[in-house]
């Protein structure tokens, strides 16, 4: 028996928590390819990320990708599939 | 012009410096090129365009232009529009660059490369330039220099751009390169950077980074640290709350000991001159025109320059974007994003950079709403009307702990930022559109940069004595003549300005005025007031000067407005300044950012109508609770 690993997406990761990207959900909102450029700041999948901040309920969260720190809102965050360690 | 500045201007090689924000790029482009610099704006946009020039140990003149930062070539901001059209040999007038030289931060490779490896699509010639190479290897981020170049194929050179002699390595590069007779290599077209995807590219960087650099001994950053309590949620508001206080306290307090000083030395020019002169036209067009109109404006030099002191100070060590962090919920809440506090901020000083700092905004609607915003954020050019009406009607009193004057200034200030709040909700509500993307990088924390601080103030002050010295000077004089000519008729019942042609306009706004308290003398300031809103106190003191007898401006028009108005006209007055769209120089510079004149009207008739409304409001209050 195998341990189905428990996907989640980036938003839901608590602070000080790391995770791997698995995948980032296509969408075009507002004229922006979001996932593109998540993809170009370094959310790709393999990635290991870590939650550096939240901020208020609902506001942005500052995630550490590789040497870099972004803030993400909240339905970006969403868009990254992860597996959480 | 000498023979070799000519040389420069025409047929000196091009050097590009691109790079990501935060990169230190600019800070490479000032320490090549010091002073010369050039800064203007791309054609038919408001973007900046920094040129400037620098002749090598060899004697090669070569020029050298500062791209805008930009993560991709997928372009998402204007800025990143430019930079990728003029990368491209794609902008018209603009020649595509001779040399690419890639700006890196060596802290950062893996955020980095990816740019360069897209650009190296492109075919032209390039460099690397691994800058922060100081920072990187106090943090024990080991980097082989001579493997990166392998791996990249393109020459690697260290450099330092904030050390004096930092830039040397790259300078001798290229100074050692060959340029060819000016042929001018062409680029791959765009769709070359397609060609590959993103996640590859990924790949590739990820295996030259483990391949060149060493991370072991990486002590990391303090950055994380300071986080904990900037971006806390309970600390970091209070703090950004604190520093705010202190920046507004120190507009206020530190600029008093310089504003005395410059108004008193225009006083005492203005009395000299008025002493040498004789009595007559000329006289008064020196003294009651120029001198009381221009001085009137320069006085506010101090304060302008030591918000942007804050602002730029802000910038350099990295907090800006965690305030926009922390904000971004609050302001999220109205449709705006948090992004869009730089510019308001900004706007603090003058709309016109905050409108141009709204370009940092990927989402179009995002970028609209805080241009229409911006004005409504209480400019310094409105302190000089605040204070004069303030302190001519406002008992000074305390209140509780507080000031009656600093408290009536206060509200001025919440009045516009309230105000902001609200239109950008309504338009959020119009438009009805979802989430938009924020996206934004926390750089790491570091010292300021005294140099770069020097150079920014430099700039604003220049920019900011221009446009005393052009526009403004410009509009005292024709406003002079227009309320001297034509002269009194003879048995004039009433005072030469009048009959003049900016009386008679006067009087005919006075029809629209009235309502709202505004007496024809009011009027007449209104409307060079639209040029620059603060020109409206000198233009007042014109007007009262030759009104009255002809005495000295800059004393008496406190005390003559006390006399000549009623409280309701005075706080009617205020209230009109809270929103009115009373600045040409802004909505010229609405239109270039959004390029289309509609959102510049739209800007001017939301503004007049807001005015209007609030005036008329408090001007009936006001009378109704016997302010007449």
């Amino acid at each position: 028996m195998t341990l189905q690993p428990t996907l989640t997406t980036l938003d839901a990761l608590k602070v000080g928590q790391s995770a791997t990207v698995i995948h980032l959900a296509p969408t075009a909102q507002g004229g922006a390819d979001v996932p593109r450029r998540l993809m170009e700041l370094g959310f790709v999948p393999g990635e290991r990320i870590r939650m550096v901040k939240r901020g208020l309920p609902g506001g942005p969260v500052a995630v550490k990708v590789g040497e870099s720190t972004f803030a993400l809102r909240k339905f970006e965050a969403a868009l990254v599939s992860i597996q959480p360690e | 012009m000498g023979v070799m500045e000519q040389q420069v201007a025409t047929r000196a090689p091009l050097v590009a410096l691109l790079g990501n924000p935060n990169c230190g790029k600019t800070a490479l482009f000032n320490r090549l090129t010091g002073s010369r610099q050039k800064v203007a704006n791309y054609a038919g946009v408001t973007i900046e365009r920094k040129e400037g020039h620098f002749t090598s140990p060899n004697g090669r003149a070569l020029r050298v232009l500062d791209l805008p930062g930009a993560y991709s070539l997928t372009a998402q901001t204007p800025d990143e529009a430019i930079t990728r059209d003029v990368v491209a040999g794609l902008r018209n007038g603009e020649q595509s660059p001779d040399v690419v030289v890639c700006v890196v931060n060596a802290t950062n490779l893996r955020l980095n490369l990816r740019l360069v490896l897209e650009i190296q699509r492109l075919g032209l010639p390039m460099v690397l330039a691994l800058n922060m190479v100081d920072v990187a290897k106090k943090r024990g981020i080991e980097i082989d220099t001579a493997r990166l170049s392998q791996e990249l194929g393109m020459p690697v050179v260290e450099t330092v751009a904030i050390q004096a002699g930092g830039e040397r390595a790259l300078v001798e590069l290229l100074d050692s390169m060959d340029f060819g007779a000016g042929a001018g290599i062409k680029p791959q077209p765009l769709a070359a950077i397609d060609a590959v995807p993103v996640e590859q590219t990924q790949r590739e960087v990820r295996r030259i980074v483990e391949a060149s650099a060493s991370y072991a001994h990486d002590k990391g950053n303090l950055s994380e640290k300071i986080d904990n309590v900037v971006l806390h949620p309970a600390l970091g508001p209070v703090l950004l709350a604190a520093l705010m206080f202190i920046i507004f306290q120190a507009v206020f307090s530190w600029a008093e000991a310089p504003m005395d000083f410059i108004e008193s030395s225009v006083g005492a020019i203005g009395e000299f001159v008025g002493s040498v002169l004789a009595e007559g036209p000329l006289h008064s067009l020196i003294v009651d025109g120029i001198i009381a109109g221009v001085g009137g404006v320069l006085v506010f030099l101090p304060q302008i320059l030591i918000l942007f002191f804050f602002i730029l100070i802000l910038e350099d060590i990295g907090y800006l974007p965690r305030a926009a962090f922390l904000l971004d919920r609050m302001m999220g809440g109205v449709g705006l994003s948090g992004r869009a506090f730089i510019p308001l901020l900004s706007s603090f000083a003058c709309a016109i950079p905050g409108v141009m700092a709204a370009r940092t905004i990927q989402n179009p609607r995002d970028r609209l709403v805080t241009i229409m915003i911006a004005p409504l954020m209480t400019c310094s050019a409105r302190l000089p009307v605040y204070a004069l009406i303030i302190a001519a009607f406002i008992p000074e009193r305390e209140v509780g702990i507080f000031n009656l004057q600093g408290l009536v200034l206060f509200v001025l200030y919440a009045l516009g930022i309230v105000s902001a709040m609200a239109v950008a909700w309504y338009m959020k509500r119009r438009s009805g559109s979802g989430q938009h993307p924020l996206m934004m990088e926390l750089p790491a924390y570091h010292w300021p940069h005294l140099r770069s601080l020097a150079l920014g103030l430099w700039e604003r002050a220049v920019i900011f004595l221009m446009r005393v010295g052009t526009l403004i000077l410009t509009l005292t004089i024709l406003l002079w003549f227009l309320s001297s000519f034509p002269g009194a008729p003879e048995g004039a019942t009433q005072p030469p300005i009048y009959y003049s042609v900016a009386g008679m306009l006067g009087r005919a706004l006075e029809v629209i005025f009235a309502p709202i308290g505004f007496g024809w003398q009011i009027c007449i300031a209104l409307v060079p007031g639209m040029a620059a809103r603060e020109v409206a106190v000198g233009a007042l003191g014109t007007v009262y000067a030759l009104s009255e007898s002809g005495d000295d401006v800059a004393g008496t028009l406190g005390p003559l407005i006390a006399t000549s108005w009623s409280m309701a006209t005075a706080l009617s007055l205020l209230a009109w300044y809270v929103y009115a769209p009373q600045c040409l120089a802004t909505l010229s510079t609405v239109r270039r950012e959004t390029g289309s004149a509609k959102y510049a009207w739209m800007m001017a008739g939301y503004m007049f109508g807001l005015a209007y409304l609030a005036s008329f409001i408090t001007y009936r209050v006001a009378l109704a609770l016997g302010g007449g």
